[in-house]
Order: structure tokens, then sequence, then C-alpha cells
């Protein structure tokens, strides 16, 4: 028989998780799916009794986002017009049902490269917070997903929230995903992008591309050649020319590599008009 | 060990042994509590045909593990009819047909139900569409499941005004 606990507070969760190996159980959309038709044979953690590992606050310098906010807490949630992009990444999770329960720990936990919510927080500057019983430590999310599903988290660890530095919540920001069917379906490509806009010109981007590459990528090259630029047909050109060497597609059974990078380039020009307040979104369907 | 656990289900209280922590919530609805108007299609949260309401949230029972929601109140397809008067969002989908095998049909209509209760989807037939995405039909019944969503919204606000007045 497996153990089951349902710690009350984050400090017991912690003592439990130096104890040995556990599963942690957040919002649960992914627990038994993940595990294909293998039984469950591991510890079970369940963390939904954490209530203070969930909801939104602004703390100093940074705003944090608890690991057990659901994808619904934060469409519902009034936000600066940085996080446009986050909350339309939100209503592309799964279906409302899944929206009511999945985190978004548990979406970078589970380290998919079809991960909706990992672009927009990319181009946030998002940070993840880790602790254990011993230490807490901060990584940004480059460097906290590793590869499919592969995470920099340690024995010993979990994810108690991400942190949004406040200098990445200026200007606004959009998100545009391709699937083979408008709702409920897994990313062939998904783009983000936060832009500010100075005195009509690019002041600042940043720009990301999720289902392209193992892990979700910033398109640094990208981003230095947008700014500067003026607010119209100089973006789209600009992202027509600019190589994005940060994109490795693979053939799979959602897309072929070459179908992707040119469906990428695409999306990547929506999701930068529409942060830059010049195109309506577009809904894109294959 | 056998776990305890205490749901109120369609208004009922019960308590429920768990001898084993794994079950899920639909599992427990349908294998242990005989409610099986509660269906199983794809088990994995892709479908909805499992759809019920958790504290009043529509969620997939098919994910849920039943342990973790200790305390919780759960509203099933069995829980809507006031004897023999149906729920509108029931008596919707016969008058709009809004299924044809009535497979997904339980987890449409509780779907609709928590759409309904979240207030936001409006008279936008494609706002709908997106919102009740998460239960698929495959007899492909989408136009009356919409056109019941709508009515069946009409028929819930009417019958709040006339309860507020």
């Amino acid at each position: 028989m497996i153990r089951y606990a349902k710690p009350k507070n984050v400090d017991e969760a912690l003592a439990l998780l130096s104890d040995g190996p556990w599963r942690i159980l957040a919002g649960g959309t992914d627990f038994y799916p993940a595990l294909g038709n293998r039984p469950l044979s591991e510890n079970v953690l369940d963390i939904n009794g954490l209530s203070e590992l969930r909801g939104i606050a602004e703390v100093g310098s940074h705003i944090v986002v608890g690991a057990r906010t659901t994808w619904t807490d934060i469409i519902r949630r009034d936000l600066p017009a940085a996080f446009d992009g986050l909350k339309l990444a939100a209503r592309e999770v799964g279906s409302v049902q899944i929206q009511n329960r999945a985190s978004i720990a548990g979406n970078l936990c589970n380290a998919s490269p079809a991960a909706d919510g990992v672009p927009p927080l990319l181009t946030l500057g998002a940070e993840v917070e880790l602790r254990s019983a011993s230490l807490t430590r901060h990584l940004p999310l480059e460097d906290f997903i590793l590869g499919n599903r592969r995470t920099a988290l340690q024995p010993g660890e979990m994810v108690t929230a991400i942190r949004i530095p406040k200098s990445a919540t200026a200007g606004t920001s959009a998100f545009v995903k391709l699937g083979a069917r408008r709702y409920l379906v897994i990313s062939i490509a998904m783009a983000a992008a936060r832009i500010v806009v100075e005195d009509g010109i690019v002041a600042e981007a940043a720009v990301a591309v999720g289902s392209c590459s193992l892990v979700a990528k910033r398109l640094t090259g990208l981003e230095a050649a947008l700014r500067g630029l003026p607010i119209g047909p100089a973006l789209a050109e600009t992202v027509a020319a600019t190589s994005l060497p940060e994109l490795a597609p693979i053939d799979d059974v959602r897309g072929t590599a070459e179908y992707r990078r040119e469906a990428a380039r695409e999306i990547v020009t929506r999701a930068v008009l529409a942060a830059s307040g010049h195109h309506p979104l577009t809904k894109v369907a294959a | 060990m056998s776990l305890s656990i205490g749901l109120t289900i369609n208004g009922q209280p019960r308590t429920v042994a768990l001898d084993d922590p794994r079950v899920t919530l639909l599992d427990l609805l349908r294998e242990r509590l005989d409610l099986t108007g509660t269906k199983k299609g794809c088990d994995r949260g892709q479908c909805g045909a499992c759809t019920v309401l958790v504290d009043g949230r529509r969620i997939n029972s098919c994910l849920a593990l039943a342990a973790s929601l200790d305390g919780a109140t759960v509203t099933t397809i069995e829980g809507l009819a006031d004897g023999e008067a149906l729920h509108p969002v029931q008596a919707a989908f016969i008058e709009h047909d809004g299924f044809q095998c009535g497979f997904c049909t339980p987890g449409q209509i509780m779907s609709a139900i928590g759409l309904i209760a979240e207030g936001h989807a409006g008279d936008d037939p494609e706002r709908i569409r997106e919102l009740m995405s998460g239960n698929i039909c495959r007899c492909g019944a989408y136009q009356g499941i919409t056109e019941a969503v709508l009515e069946a919204q009409k028929t819930l606000a009417e019958r709040n005004r006339r309860d507020a007045a």
C-alpha cells in the first residue's frame, strides 16, 4: 500500500519531503495521464491543503504567484497588461474543467515542451522559487526546465512560487497558439510577446516560442532587432528577415519540423503585432 | 489502512472509507456509490464525459483523487432534477436536441451548469463553444448543445430575477 499525506502547512510538507521520495499532487490534471498505463506505485504528497501556496500578491520588487494558483485564478485576477499573454495562454490550457484545477507550478514541473504557460512566463522574466527543509533558492525559469519532462528540482525540494520581477511587467503582451483545431488541443507551436512602446518606438521586446525546441526559448536575437523600431510594418518585416537560431523543431504526430519552422515565424509576427497594439489578435487554426 | 473522508454528494452527507488512496472521484461515484450517471469516456481528462461540480466548479472527476476532496460538496447529474421536474439545463437539452446517443450528455449538462454559474459567457455562441470545448460529442450535436446552453442561461436568469423580486 502506498502512503498518502496531506500536510496542513509548507513546513510540514517540506519535512515529509526530506524524509523520502514522494510524488507531489497539486491540481492532479497530469497526475494519472503522465503515468500512461502504469499503476501509481509512489507515495502521494497532496499539497492541496497548503492554502498559503494559492494566490497572487505583490511582495517587494516582485509579483508572486503561489505554486497552487490555478489558471482560472489567473484569468479572473485583475493584472497589468503585461500579463495579457499569460491570461490568453491560461484560456488555452486544456478546458475550463482543467483550468479550474491545474496549477501554474504543475505546468512548469511537468516540463512538457508544449506547456502553454511557459512562453508567456519567459517574456515576464519569471523565476521559480524552490524550497526544501534546509534551503530556499530562486532559479530563472530558463534554468529550471532542463528538457522534455526534466527540471532542476532536487530530491526534497518543491516549487512554492513563481516570482515575476516588477521591472518585467511594463508594456502589453500577447499569446498566439497554433493547434490542429481551435480548442482543447496540444500546441503545434505557440508564441508569446511583450512589447514596451515609447513615443511610437519599441523600447523593450521580449519574445518566446514553445513547442519548437525541447524547452521553450526566448528569441534574443529577434528581441534585439526589434528594439528601436517604429511601430508599424517594420516589425513584421524584421521578424521575416531575422534568423531564429533558437528554434530546433522536431517531426512528430502534430506536425513536421519544416511546417513548425514556417508556422512559428508567422505566429511570432502575429504575437509581436498584437503586443505592440497594431493588429487585432487573429484566431489560428491549421 | 483505510482512509475515511466526508463528502456532501447531491445534498447528502456521506462518509466513505477508502481502502486505497489512489481511487478517483469518478470510480468512487460509479463503482462504490452506484451513481453511474457520471460517465467514463477517456479516463484522462480529454473528453469531459465525467464532468461534475466540486464546490460549485466544474472539474473532470476522472483526474481527481477522491482522498484529496475530503470535505467537498459534489453535484452529479443525479442531483439536478427536483423529483419529476427537470433542471432547466436538462429541459433545454431535450428541447434543442442537444444529444444523439446520450453518452456525453451528463458531462455536457454538468459543464453547462458550471459555465452558466461562472457568469461570463454572455450570448455569443463562439464564447459558448470555447467554454464548452472541454466536452467532446462524438455524435456531433454541438449546434443543439450551444442553443440549449444559450436558452437555459436565459431561463435561469429569468428565474433568478423572479426569485429576487
